[in-house]
């Protein structure tokens, strides 16, 4: 019986804070994300010969882990398969968080644009049995700063 | 060449869908299964165990748990007792019933594998009269009858079974509660039978059923000096100590039973067997 209050107070917890949290974050990225719009970042691995740019590595992190609702949510679908919608949107986040970082930095490096832009993944509890499921998002990429005049 | 991020609308990698529906959806599908699975593997396994003769079953008996802190006159009178109950069952032939009794404090008598009855001091002692204690046997002998223990030893597997393979995630494990809960009908309905049957021994044993309710009253003064309240009825294994005393009224009610009468009461020595019991009982733990 306390288990499952206790249970139940969790998850009420997980998802009043998690949702809370999420909507912040949410707010913040989109009007960071119209800030930087003017900071282009380009998958291509070819950056333009002229004019001529220095070029510097960027990198921005994020490591996100997942609230008791999320994660009973998802432990369920396990059941029953199908899209794992509370983990797209921490996803989401932690992609679109980290490729701002990334912005944040080249704008401050006076940066003109970002190339060959890439990210990874890192499982930081990779294997660990009933740890809490946390992982790592690094957007990374070639900042071309200038143009500079020959 | 001109380099841009255009404005990508929200949403294309986030479904819409609310959390909290999902949770109902999910949850709810989740409990139906578990549910009706349990209830499905724990018949299986209740019919299943059902089939194993009742002479196996002593084998299985919890042997450590079976003491005997009765002295001889105390086991000899359980025992007569037990017969003439036991006369009034209907038990099939071959199906012997073994009453043992316990000088320890516990509030609790329960019917185990084999035949085997367990009664404890903490509860025969409350008992205010022979007719109590014969509803009490009566009440075992029907678990007995009924093989409820190996059947609810049977269910209780199944069950296990399907909880283990549904949840393996202990993120689930909350949801085990839907087993329990199921297994706690099946007991609750095993309950149930056993005072219908119980009383109806006791009325052909006496010729009327007056004092048998008393045994529940005991228990519902047991509970309430204990201070703990009576949990909500789905978690408890047996029906709440009002519910048994009105299905009782009803059942006399229903049969045209002679509810008053004159009880007999309990041998004069009984409450110094009581205590012979519990002081075994205490060299028992020593020895130990």
């Amino acid at each position: 019986m306390y288990d499952l209050i206790v249970f139940l107070a969790l998850l009420l917890l997980g998802y009043g804070v998690g949702q809370f949290a999420e909507r912040r974050h949410y707010r913040s990225i989109i009007e960071r994300e119209a800030k930087y719009s003017a900071l282009p970042a380009i998958a291509s691995r070819y950056p333009p010969v002229e004019p001529r740019y220095s070029q510097v590595l960027v990198t921005g992190s994020t490591v996100v882990s997942v609230d008791y609702f999320k994660r009973f949510l998802a432990a369920l679908r396990n059941l029953f398969g199908g899209r794992i919608t509370p983990y797209e949107s921490l996803l989401d986040r932690a992609r679109r968080e980290s490729l701002l970082r990334m912005k944040e930095k080249s704008a401050a490096l006076g940066a003109s644009m970002v190339f060959n832009v890439k990210y990874e993944t890192a499982s930081i509890s990779k294997g660990a049995g009933n740890t809490i499921g946390s992982i790592e998002v690094l957007a990374y990429g070639t900042a071309l700063i200038g143009p500079h005049a020959e | 060449m001109k380099y841009r991020n255009p404005q990508i609308p929200e949403g294309i990698n986030v479904s819409g869908r609310h959390p909290l529906r999902e949770l109902l959806i999910l949850a709810g599908g989740a409990l139906l299964l578990i549910v009706v699975l349990s209830w499905l593997f724990g018949q299986f396994g209740g019919r299943l165990a059902r089939l194993l003769p009742f002479e196996r079953e002593a084998a299985l008996a919890p042997e450590s748990l079976l003491v005997s802190d009765a002295g001889p006159e105390l086991q000899a009178y359980l025992d007569q007792l037990g017969r003439r109950v036991a006369a009034q069952m209907d038990l099939p032939d071959g199906m012997q019933v073994k009453l043992h009794f316990s000088g320890e404090d516990t509030f609790n008598a329960f019917a185990t594998l084999g035949g085997n009855i367990l009664l404890y001091r903490g509860l025969v002692a409350q008992l205010p009269h022979e007719n109590a204690l014969a509803m009490l046997l009566a009440h075992e002998m029907t678990h007995v009858r009924q093989r409820d223990p190996i059947v609810g030893l049977g269910r209780g597997v199944g069950i296990q079974v399907v909880v283990t393979l549904l949840l393996g995630n202990p993120s689930l494990e909350v949801l085990g509660n839907a087993g329990i809960y199921t297994q706690l009908h099946f007991s609750r309905e095993m309950e149930r039978t056993a005072d219908a049957a119980a009383l109806a021994a006791v009325h052909r044993l006496y010729g009327h059923v007056a004092g048998a309710e008393d045994l529940f009253e005991v228990m519902h003064e047991a509970r309430e000096n204990a201070g703990t309240d009576e949990l909500p009825a789905i978690f408890s294994s047996h029906p709440l100590d009002g519910q048994r005393l009105q299905a009782i009224a009803d059942a006399v009610r229903a049969r045209g039973w002679l509810d008053t009468g004159a009880t007999t009461p309990l041998p004069g020595e009984f409450s110094a067997w009581m205590q012979e019991s519990a002081a075994r009982a205490e060299a028992r733990k020593v020895s130990e």
